[in-house]
């Protein structure tokens, strides 16, 4: 047995630590362990609920947005305000278009180098001149003696793509992605007023006051981003998906036990109050709901004909027996509704900031592919049939297709905000006095799984406000039964025949795109406890 | 900038140009320095000069806004200018590969150290831990060797957000206003501050290239932060002013009619931001908060966020009732 320990995992938003034990060549048991904690629902104990939105929002920089929003849900939930529909749509515009780069550079930037051989570049044959320019970047690179930040890196297995033109393709897509980001992010600034970090959702909808110029700068650029997604990042991933990884596909490598929630998002028409969001969002581009898989993990076929059912949230409870925190006497499992975050960062038995979060005592696999099954996207029913299985290349499948379904949809609501533009001023603002006492909670489908905030006002201040976040559903401990969370069941079985190189572990957790910093809510409590033999 | 641009294995001196005038402009040089930063440029590409960017407390908000760089490409900066040796979101290595790799460049010195995130010290600096070291112990160790200390964002330099938290978050010097003197044991060298939140992609890149071309920090104030960009006030330089002069308030965001008033009564900290968001913007220019219809929560200053909440509220004395 051979314990492997990846720590930092990086390419990710914040700290993460991994531990797995290999037995023969194949994954047995693994920890998941998120590492840092700021405690920001403390800090927002007794303060005014109109911070929530800005506060929450720097949870993470990532996917700064949707906190934002589902802050604000929360409290409109309290308020009891209804959006106007500018304020819907700007609100969508922002969150859609950031949606779109958010998921091509993770594919380019923070997955791509799992899967690709990037020295494979020097044997380019071709003459395309873009490409030989990459060659001769990365040779020259390679010639100077300093490849950083490419290198080091875990060394090519039996799944790497080493085929010289499609690495120095995808290469040059990677540059390609970043410079599109950028645009994208000065795309959505028009409405947010700067980014990453939109200071303009608020209470109440949006604050921004956009002009038609600016309305009509961010359509072409919309189109700038939708042309990205048609020609390159939705082909590269059919390609090297259905391709050369779709060995990976078949054997369900990253599967996890076969539970999956979606929330709903992007609301298409009328009012978005939560009211309609229980009902399953029907207006909603993407519907949320529930997906409990019978049989063992990874044997999935037929999901056309699987049983879809809504999102009950009175269903949510989190445990905290593995995690650095407190409960009060005689709970194990809270609603977020009457959650408590205290540390303890002394406690025995817990490895994790993250909580863990259930769903009717369940744990749940949140994000692209619970979305792609709630939903059961044509492409993936397709991608089903011929073979693929849940796991690694199915979440990449999934984000995918999201991000066309967006960039197709996005223009419909610029346009729509263009001609209430044309007509007068913006208004996306409805607001209303913090009620003296009040509760409320708002839910929306991050770019990495099912979001909500949950709050309670007294006395005009925040009482107690709690979060559970995509990445604690996806990377939160084991429970108070030992059952373990998403990302330490999607490395078991896993293959990894050099424990020196266990490049499947990053490929699998790197796969969900884990976004530390909103879900941990510490330190290396196991230290000492476990033998590290070989620390890789 | 077109990929065969991108592709180039060398900047060249055409990009340098570029780079010095965003400097120039950016930190408000003289033109004439233009000729010395392109020379200094051309010096340094060679031998690109590591860089570390660590990241405690954080958000990775500041990563993705120095990504957002277009002219000079942030690709171009990672590729050709710097030797980006350790930064845990954009590297290739993991774990054991990536500890190493931010060892050696520690032992080998004379690096740039970049610190995103702010640094708990409450119970030993357990709530933040990188590869079983407390963070606290992580910057103290890279901050020995290093050349010049960059603090990105409001967390790095002041605490920022999570200074209000239960984690005793603080900057690299300073805990809110105050100096904090916990490393004091790493030695004299230039510490620059770049708050607000998150970090400008601009003020950033220029002040790289700056520290590479003068081998010494810009000037600076008593915070650290660059004159050339917290050197003036947000309020005496708003477009709003006028508004704000005539006693034009927002009041209610509902109401059309008061929309590009002066959003003092809305919690405005303008009148306590030294900044330059009024001129510079965002995103390759494109707006800023308060053009947008958002007040500034002065995201710049020392005092964000624990003195600067509640942030849509009007509680600062600024003479207006
Ligand atoms: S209070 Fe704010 S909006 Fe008003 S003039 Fe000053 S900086 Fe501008
Ligand atoms: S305008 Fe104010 S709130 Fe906006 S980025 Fe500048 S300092 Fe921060």
């Amino acid at each position: 047995m051979t314990r492997v320990v990846v720590d930092p995992l990086t390419r990710i938003e914040g700290h993460l630590r991994i531990e797995v034990e290999v037995n023969n060549g194949v994954i047995t048991d693994a920890w998941s362990a998120g590492t840092m904690a700021r405690g920001i629902e403390i800090l927002l104990k007794n303060r005014d609920p109109w911070d929530a939105p800005y506060v929450t929002s720097r949870l993470c920089g990532v996917c700064e947005g949707v906190h934002a929003i589902a802050s604000a849900q929360a409290l409109e939930d309290a308020f009891d305000i209804e959006l106007t529909e500018a304020g819907r749509l700007m609100r969508n515009v922002f969150c859609a278009g950031y949606y779109v780069h958010d998921h091509y550079v993770h594919f380019y930037v923070l997955s791509a180098l799992d899967y690709l051989d990037i020295m494979a570049i020097a044997n380019y044959k071709g003459s395309d001149p873009g490409l030989l320019g990459i060659k001769d970047k990365i040779v020259g690179l390679v010639v100077k003696g300093d490849t950083s930040p490419f290198t080091p890196r875990y060394e090519p297995d039996a799944f790497t793509v080493n085929d010289p033109e499609t690495v120095t393709t995808l290469v040059s897509h990677y540059i390609k992605a970043i410079e599109m980001k950028a645009k994208s992010q000065k795309m959505l600034n028009f409405i947010t007023g700067i980014q990453p970090h939109p200071n303009t959702v608020m209470v109440g909808g949006c604050v921004a006051t956009p002009s038609r110029e600016q309305l009509l700068a961010l359509r072409d650029l919309w189109l700038e981003q939708k042309e990205f997604v048609d020609n390159v990042y939705l082909p590269d991933v059919l390609a090297v998906g259905t391709g050369p990884l779709f060995p990976l596909a078949k054997l369900a490598i990253g599967a996890t036990d076969g539970n999956y929630l979606a929330y709903p998002m992007l609301p298409q028409d009328g009012a978005a109050k939560t009211e309609d969001i229980s009902f399953g969002g029907s207006n909603h581009l993407f519907k949320g709901g529930v997906v409990n898989a019978s049989g063992a993990r990874g044997t999935l076929s037929d999901i056309a004909g699987i049983n879809v059912a809504p999102v009950d949230y009175s269903k949510i409870t989190e445990s905290v027996t593995s995690s650095w925190y407190n409960y009060p006497q005689g709970s194990t499992a809270l609603h977020p509704s009457v959650g408590v975050t205290e540390f303890n960062l002394n406690k025995t038995g817990a490895y994790s900031y993250f909580k863990s979060p259930r769903y009717s005592s369940k744990p749940m696999e949140v994000g692209p592919l619970a979305r792609g099954l709630v939903n059961k996207f044509p492409a993936l029913v397709d991608f089903f049939k011929a073979g693929g299985r849940e796991g690694v290349v199915a979440r990449h499948l999934c984000r995918a297709l999201i991000t066309k379904s967006i960039v197709d949809q996005g223009i419909a609501w610029i346009d729509r905000l263009i001609e209430l533009r044309t007509a007068g001023p913006l208004v996306g603002m409805n607001e209303k006095a913090v009620p003296r006492n009040a509760k409320g909670f708002g839910v929306w489908d991050a770019p990495r799984g099912a979001l909500g905030h949950w709050v309670e006002i007294e006395n005009h201040r925040i009482k107690n406000y709690q979060m559970v976040v995509p990445s604690t559903w996806n990377a939160g401990p084991r429970d108070e039964n030992g059952v373990k969370g998403p990302y330490e069941q999607s490395l078991i079985g896993a293959p990894v025949p050099d424990t020196e190189n266990p490049i499947n572990v990053v490929r699998i957790i790197r796969s969900f795109d884990p976004c530390i910093a909103c879900g941990v809510h510490v330190i290396d409590g196991r230290t000492g406890k476990v033998k590290v033999i070989n620390l890789q | 900038m077109d990929l065969a641009t991108l592709a180039r294995p060398q900047l060249n001196r055409r990009d340098f140009v570029k780079i010095a005038s965003l400097t120039v402009a950016a930190m408000g040089l003289s033109q004439a320095l233009n000729p010395r930063i392109v020379e200094a440029l051309e010096q340094v590409a060679p031998a690109k000069p590591p860089v570390i960017w660590l990241e405690g407390q954080g958000c990775t908000g500041c990563t993705e806004s120095f990504l957002n760089n277009l002219e000079p490409s942030a690709v171009s900066i990672l590729l050709d200018t710097i030797s980006l040796r350790y930064h845990e979101t954009a590297m290739a290595a993991s774990g054991h590969q990536a500890d190493k790799a931010l060892t050696d460049t520690i032992k080998a010195g004379g690096y740039v150290l970049v610190i995103e995130g702010a640094i708990p010290l409450a119970q030993n600096g357990k709530f933040c831990t990188i590869a079983g070291k407390t963070f606290v112990d992580i910057v103290r160790e890279s901050a020995k060797n290093a050349a010049v200390i960059i603090n990105v964002g409001a967390c790095s330099s002041f605490g920022g957000i999570p200074r209000s938290g239960p984690t005793d978050a603080v900057g690299y010097l300073f805990r809110g206003k105050e100096l904090h003197h916990v490393f004091d044991d790493v030695g004299n060298k230039p510490v620059i501050n770049l708050p607000t939140c998150p970090v400008h992609n601009e003020r950033l890149v220029a002040t790289i290239v700056y520290y590479l071309t003068f081998g010494k920090a810009p000037e600076m104030d008593n915070y650290h932060r660059p004159l050339a960009f917290y050197g003036k006030l947000q309020h005496d330089n708003c477009a709003r002013r006028g508004q704000f002069e005539a006693r034009r308030f927002v009041t209610d965001f509902k109401d059309p009619a008061q929309q590009g008033r002066c959003l003092i009564l809305k919690g405005c900290k303008g009148p306590i931001a030294f900044q330059d968001c009024w001129e510079r913007q965002w995103n390759q220019r494109s707006n800023y908060c308060i053009q947008a219809g958002v007040p500034c929560v002065a995201c710049s200053q020392p005092e964000f966020y624990q003195e600067t909440s509640p942030l849509y509220a009007h509680d600062y004395d600024f003479g207006v009732k």
